[in-house]
């Protein structure tokens, strides 16, 4: 098979990035694969694809070399075929307009697959005909404004395939998007194994990983370690990351006098080095679309106490087996999750290898296996069926706009 | 997962280049001893550097593998070193090579035992192949595992301390402290008159003589001949033993002398027969730079000249000093 990725900026760091990688590196071990990037700000991508991977760009913004097209008055303008309700609207133009329709009228591939909502409107409208369209959910439905949503509704009945990351997730979309013909499948994100040996569970250290945001909830990992720290000084936190909570971390953490025990590393990728330092993996989040950190602690031999939080969590760990699931929000759940571990050996080191174990689903040949089975089954659907299904996609999209413009004609009238 | 953090979050049309590190202390600006040599920068396009996979045992040893293909089996192999040159050194030789063999899986490995001595500094790390011009290596994956919560033995020969680690260019290097005696800091206490640092000595024949009678001394950096001292005590923690120690330092002593603007403290341990030195620092770990990551709270604190603050940081190179500086007015 040939298949085409379609992705925002593969030059850059973010999981989407990582885990499109990692599925484009195994699947291209069969089949010839190339990740088409929108956009290319730099020289080198951060992360290295499989040299058997094709990468290339459709706008070149690297500053101070003769391709940059950043100037370009096309680059001024605003899209008008990617969505204004996507997220990263403010990024794309009248030059990604175009140039992402050319790529996708010219495409000659058995499948093309969309790594974001606005991407995944284009290969809706503009994917060349005999192609199947795959449109990923790297977040979740649930998690998208209003008027986006209502963009998807529209364009998503054109797409052969949805995936998400969670079986969570996929439910959302079957029962709040109406998509006839279309696939909706949950196929985790992948975690390949890591180079290193994996922990061996005697390090008197718990290790959580993650961009310091809001919705980590770090702020709760603080204190309920500061109760940890009451009962088991001799135990420590190190918390990775870079984000915009971290002066209000560092404030939590002196304010309360834990200094010696929980530290703000910083950045590091990769993170497999790090994970192996500790003998416990945390999560404390209010939400994860998947929880990819959650499978890397796993599968460096770490058992992971994380909030049940929607939607990832509950699906990778099976409580009290390879982890344990406490109640989102809840300080004294959190410390007393890390108390069990840390003060049963043998439970921490046996949960450790029931981990290891557990985790391996999660390796880019499993999941790849996975996309390689529906890629395969879409490519096989015959032609005539396959524009049947899409010109009554297109049909119901049309349909589908226009009761949701007289709804939302009917709110403002309401309103007025 | 996370919501991807691509570069070009922010902004129309202008997508950022870098990912950002953690933010600074808010001292971060104004400490005197920041790095001032910094790596060479990187190689040009194209001329890819092989990437080495680091080690590291608790004695201080490091392992180095070295991706290089084509030259496990190469002839050139059996020239190949890695050479270690110290940066900043005049010295032409200063420079320390090590072998490269073939590890038998296709890869070059070179060990660097914890009995070959490194001066204390960075130690920029290279591959040099037959006659050509030796080449930087990049980080790969570095394994320091042993590293964290080190307790190396008993033993009176300097501590060997090297710590493989990236350069702002994306470089590997190696950060070396070879010390003796050694006084590593553990935990620092802060109250509003003083800190206690709980520390333990490495590196003397006899800890507990080493210990009874010994003082810390606080030595100001603007001005070599203030020194200030406070008793060492043994650790009464559990477990402690002879090699552990405690000692209480009251602000007061180094807000006397201070004048404004910032003054900064050195601190180290004088052993009981008075000749002995040993610069507190905090280096048995895997952090290669700890001023970011083992940061303090400053303690408000009464002075003569003028209402201070005090609190205690690592300096680049991970020695522990205290600064005294003014207050910032409080908000609103």
């Amino acid at each position: 098979m040939h298949i085409s990725f379609l992705i925002h900026n593969a030059y850059g760091i973010g999981g989407t990035i990582r885990t499109t990688y990692n599925l484009a590196g195994t699947l291209a071990e069969h089949h010839d694969v190339e990740i088409v990037s929108v956009f290319r700000h730099r020289e080198e991508p951060v992360f290295a694809p499989s040299p058997k991977v094709r990468l290339r760009h459709l706008v070149d913004l690297r500053k101070g070399t003769p391709g940059y097209e950043g100037d370009d008055p096309e680059y001024e303008r605003p899209a008008t075929v990617f969505p204004s309700a996507e997220g990263r609207y403010k990024q794309y133009s009248a030059l990604t307009d175009r140039r992402i329709a050319a790529h996708l009228r010219g495409l000659d591939c058995d499948v093309v697959v969309g790594t974001r909502p606005g991407l995944n409107v284009h290969i809706a409208q503009q994917a060349r005909h005999g192609v199947a369209r795959v449109g990923q959910e790297h977040l979740t439905l649930g998690t998208h404004s209003a008027p986006l949503k209502l963009v998807l509704r529209t364009q998503y009945p054109r797409l052969d395939a949805v995936t998400t990351v969670t079986e969570a997730d996929a439910a959302t979309y079957r029962k709040l998007m109406r998509l006839p013909g279309v696939r909706v499948e949950a196929v985790p994100n992948s975690v390949p194994a890591p180079a290193l040996p994996p922990a061996d569970g005697t390090g008197k250290w718990v290790v959580a990983a993650g961009r310091l945001a809001p919705a980590k909830r770090y702020d709760l990992l603080i204190k309920a370690f500061e109760k940890v720290v009451a009962e088991r000084p001799d135990w420590r936190l190190r918390i990775y990351g870079a984000g915009a909570e971290r002066a209000k971390l560092r404030a939590l953490i002196d304010k309360r006098g834990l200094y010696n025990h929980i530290y703000l590393m910083g950045p590091a990728t990769p993170l497999d080095p790090e994970w192996v330092k500790g003998s416990i993996g945390v999560v404390t989040s209010s939400l994860e679309s998947f929880g990819m950190t959650i499978v890397e602690a796993m599968r460096s031999g770490l058992p992971v106490v994380s909030t049940d939080c929607p939607h990832g969590p509950g699906e990778i760990i099976e409580d009290g087996v390879d982890g344990l699931l406490v109640p989102t929000g809840k300080v004294d759940a959190i410390a007393a999750g890390l108390l069990k571990l840390i003060n049963d050996d043998e439970l921490r080191r046996g949960m450790g290898r029931a981990a290891l174990t557990n985790s391996a689903r999660f390796d880019p040949a499993e999941v790849a296996g996975r996309y390689e089975a529906l890629f395969t089954g879409l490519a096989s659907r015959s032609g005539l069926r396959g524009s049947l299904h899409r010109t009554r996609g297109a049909l119901l999209s049309s349909a589908l706009r226009t009761s949701d413009r007289s709804r939302s004609a009917l709110r403002k009238a309401k309103t007025a | 997962m996370t919501p991807p953090a691509e570069p070009g979050a922010t902004g129309a049309h202008t997508p950022s280049h870098e990912p950002t590190g953690p933010s600074g202390t808010p001292h971060a600006a104004r400490t005197p001893e920041e790095p001032t040599i910094v790596s060479a920068p990187p190689q040009p396009f194209g001329a890819e550097a092989p990437s080495v996979d680091c080690i590291a045992d608790s004695a201080g040893g490091l392992t180095f593998d070295l991706d290089a293909p084509g030259a496990a089996d190469a002839q050139g192999a059996w020239s190949a070193a890695l050479v270690l040159r110290r940066r900043g050194s005049e010295d032409e030789t200063e420079e320390v090579r090590l072998p490269l063999a073939p590890d038998g899986g296709g890869r070059l490995r070179a060990v660097l035992p914890s009995t070959v001595a490194l001066a204390e500094g960075r130690w920029d790390v290279y591959c040099a192949c037959a006659d050509a011009e030796p080449r930087r290596l990049t980080p790969g994956l570095a394994d320091l595992r042993s590293l964290v919560d080190r307790r190396p033995g008993p033993s009176t020969s300097p501590l060997a301390v090297r710590i493989p680690y990236a350069t702002k260019h994306g470089n590997l290097s190696v950060r070396s402290w070879l010390r003796a005696p050694h006084a590593e800091a553990g935990d620092l206490l802060l109250d509003a008159t003083g800190m206690t640092l709980e520390g333990r000595l490495y590196r003397v024949a006899d800890p507990a003589a080493w210990l009874g009678g010994a003082v810390l001394e606080a030595r100001l950096r603007r001005d070599p001949g203030v020194v200030r001292t406070a008793p060492v005590a043994p650790a009464k923690a559990e477990g402690a033993d002879d090699q552990d120690f405690t000692c209480t330092l009251p602000f007061e002593e180094l807000t006397g002398a201070w004048q404004g603007g910032m003054d900064v403290w050195d601190l180290w341990l004088r052993g009981a027969d008075g000749e002995e030195t040993a610069r507190v620092a905090r280096i048995l770990d895997d952090v290669v730079d700890k001023k970011q990551i083992f940061a303090y709270p400053a303690q408000p604190v009464d002075a003569a000249y003028a209402p201070a603050q005090a609190g205690p940081y690592y300096t680049a190179d991970n020695d522990l000093a205290l600064r005294v500086d003014e207050r910032p007015p409080v908000a609103g």
